[in-house]
């Protein structure tokens, strides 16, 4: 019982129940429907997969800021480039994508730079690029068949947006489950020197995360921009604060080392049905900007390296 | 503009054991980054020499009162990130919600009073996180998007329809002249600089807040009270940071989140091309005001050039990763 009570991966579980009684404590009739359900689960496919990239780079113990300029500049690069064919504005999206991951990993492994100022300029650039391109206004998509067919529901809750996010969570699920590559990962986000002495290809593995953290991004920006049929540049604080809370509360620590996809899924899930149970009892929107903006400062403090510490300070001074 | 390629006397000796060392292992590159930073400098002043209208009257008028603005909130900045925590992603939100509790407090209150809560609102604000961040060793960044978050959030529940107004009646016009022929802002930016360089040179503070940044084991040890050094460190950047939503408000007679957009972003390109050091424990304000005119200048010429205020996020963005591929190669820790 005690090992369960400390695994940092239950952790999610715990949180997602609470948000789901409280909220059916609330307003049970407005909150247990299929369309909150399908609500929490377009917002999983929102913040989702953002939040898996980003908690992937948490884990080697770095931090992607560049998701949410990525997200932006995807969207447009879609709405753009996929006038005609949709599929040719996603591969390009995609592919700007992770390439831009991969440039901002190779800097960050060959000039050893830290995470923190290479993806803040990186985030700087592709938000950039979206303003400049959408002149800081809505950019129109105007291929509607795309946009409904994205946003129609499949199996009464599902959409094929929220199929795409579910599906890579299980891909990545199942590669760092099964092969070595989970195992490094949590070796280069312990001890990264370590984890080169024992054979560990630190290199390569950083570039690939921040590679897949950029394609993750992309995938999400360039999708909901094609449901929305529209893109538009998003606030730092729209996708970032529910991404890191998520990764976070799904037992991803910010000291590296910690966390698998699973728990950052529940995690997304528990924020997502909180998101849309907001919406569902009719709170307005900055209850919800609010609340995560709250539940982010708690799960830093949570997190933060002296908190067992000041916490043992304090009860020998109150002894 | 030679502060930012030669330091102070000061803060060098301040710093010594960190740049001695740095100094060391790394005068190589420090060379060749110092010729990068002269040829971008003539460049820049080239072309704004070059741009038509540059050297009028209005043009260097709303220069001196851009990089007031973005000068305030990069000295607040200059703070956050020699003590070793990056940046504040926060301080934007805090310009604009220091606008609107001033307007909120003077409208209620009169100036004075206006003047007080805004600038304690601020410091108020920034010490939390601080705390948050020097007593409990919280992440900079995430509680600094937390509050980012946060700030928004209750503004947006508090004043629903985005602006709030100045009181019919008030008139903030003794604030908005020049004092020999200079604007008010830029004085009051010009007096913030000195008090924070004050600070960082000449106190014990300072003192600490530099050891704090080089290395926070190493000042631990000898018994540094760092968080301390840290929650006085977002205090001040605070209390830096309030004057230019006080002065937004004033210019423009009202209130709203959206005066402080993006000014983090110009800030912290300000202290990065000002050569402060992004892992901390390094800089000075004086490069700080560098750095701010820099940015100011580049903001005017592209205004001047017809190109959109949208431009401004990749200029930024294209200078800071410049600036950190420059800086210091090879002493990541």
């Amino acid at each position: 019982m005690k090992r369960l009570r400390d695994d940092p991966h239950l952790r999610p579980l715990f949180v997602l129940a609470a948000c789901a009684v409280g909220l059916a404590l609330v307003d049970a009739r407005d909150f247990l429907t299929v369309a909150t359900a399908a609500s929490s689960l377009e917002t999983f496919a929102t913040i989702g997969l953002v939040a898996l990239g980003l908690g992937l780079t948490m884990m080697i113990r770095e931090f992607d800021l560049s998701v949410v300029g990525m997200y932006s500049m995807a969207g447009c690069i879609a709405v753009v480039m996929g006038g005609t064919y949709a599929w040719l504005g996603l591969a390009c999206a995609l592919a700007a994508g992770l390439a831009a991951g991969l440039a901002q990993g190779w800097l960050i492994v060959r000039l050893r730079l830290g995470s923190v100022g290479v993806t803040l300029g990186g985030l700087l650039v592709f938000a950039g690029i979206a303003y400049v391109v959408t002149e800081n206004r809505a950019l129109p998509y105007e291929n509607m068949e795309v946009a409904l067919g994205l946003s129609a529901p499949v199996g009464g809750i599902f959409s094929v947006r929220s199929i795409v996010a579910i599906a890579i969570f299980a891909a990545a699920a199942l590669v760092i489950g099964l092969t070595r590559y989970g195992r490094d990962i949590i070796a280069i986000g312990s001890d990264r020197r370590a984890a080169m002495t024992a054979g560990v290809n630190v290199d390569a593995l950083v570039i690939g995360i921040f590679g897949f953290s950029g394609f993750c991004a992309a995938l999400s920006g360039a999708l909901l921009s094609y449901s929305l049929a529209s893109a538009s540049p998003a606030g730092l604080s729209d996708v970032i604060v529910p991404a890191a809370a998520a990764a976070i509360l799904g037992g991803v620590s910010l000291a590296g080392g910690t966390g698998r996809p699973l728990g950052i899924a529940m995690g997304v899930l528990s924020l997502a049905v909180l998101r849309a149970g907001f919406n569902a009892v009719g709170a307005p929107p900055y209850v919800n900007e609010v609340a995560m903006g709250t539940i982010l400062l708690l799960v830093a403090v949570l997190d933060s390296t002296y908190l067992a510490r000041r916490l043992q300070g304090l009860v020998r001074r109150v002894h | 503009m030679s502060q930012s390629a030669e330091p102070p006397l000061t803060d060098r000796t301040l710093a010594a054991p960190a740049q001695g060392q740095m100094a060391a292992r790394a005068g190589e590159p420090r060379n060749y980054v110092g010729i990068v930073r002269v040829a971008v400098l003539v460049i820049l002043a080239a072309v704004a020499l070059t741009t038509p209208g540059f050297l009028s009257q209005p043009s260097i008028l709303s220069l001196l009162t851009t990089v007031s603005f973005i000068g305030c909130v990069a000295v607040g900045m200059t703070l956050i990130t020699i003590s070793g925590n990056i940046m504040s992603f926060a301080l934007g939100a805090l310009v604009g919600a220091t606008a609107m509790v001033f307007v909120l407090a003077a409208n209620w209150g009169g100036f004075a009073f206006g003047l007080v809560a805004g600038l304690a609102f601020a410091a108020v604000t920034n010490a939390l996180q601080g705390f948050l961040i020097g007593w409990l060793r919280a992440n900079p960044i995430i509680v600094s998007i937390a509050a980012l978050a946060l700030i928004y959030g209750v503004a947006e529940a508090f004043a629903a329809h985005g602006t709030i107004y100045a009181a019919t009646g008030t008139s903030y016009a003794g604030f908005k002249g020049k004092v020999a022929g200079i604007p008010v802002e830029f004085v009051v930016f010009l007096c913030v600089a000195a008090v924070a360089q004050f600070l960082l040179s000449l106190t014990t503070f300072g003192r600490n807040l530099f050891l704090v940044g080089s290395s926070f084991r190493a000042a631990e040890a000898i018994g540094v009270h760092t968080w301390r050094a840290v929650t006085g460190a977002y205090l001040w950047a605070g209390l830096f940071t309030a004057p230019a939503g006080i002065m937004l408000a004033i210019r423009y007679d009202a209130a709203s989140m959206n005066y402080g957009l993006g000014y983090e972003y110009d800030a912290i390109a300000a202290v990065l091309v000002g050569g402060t050091v992004i892992k901390g424990g390094e800089g000075s304000v004086l490069r700080t005001l560098a750095g701010a005119i820099v940015i100011g200048v580049i903001q005017v010429v592209l205004v001047l050039q017809g190109l959109r205020t949208e431009w401004q996020y990749l200029i930024a963005g294209l200078i800071v990763l410049g600036v950190i591929a420059l800086q210091t190669p090879g002493t990541r820790d």
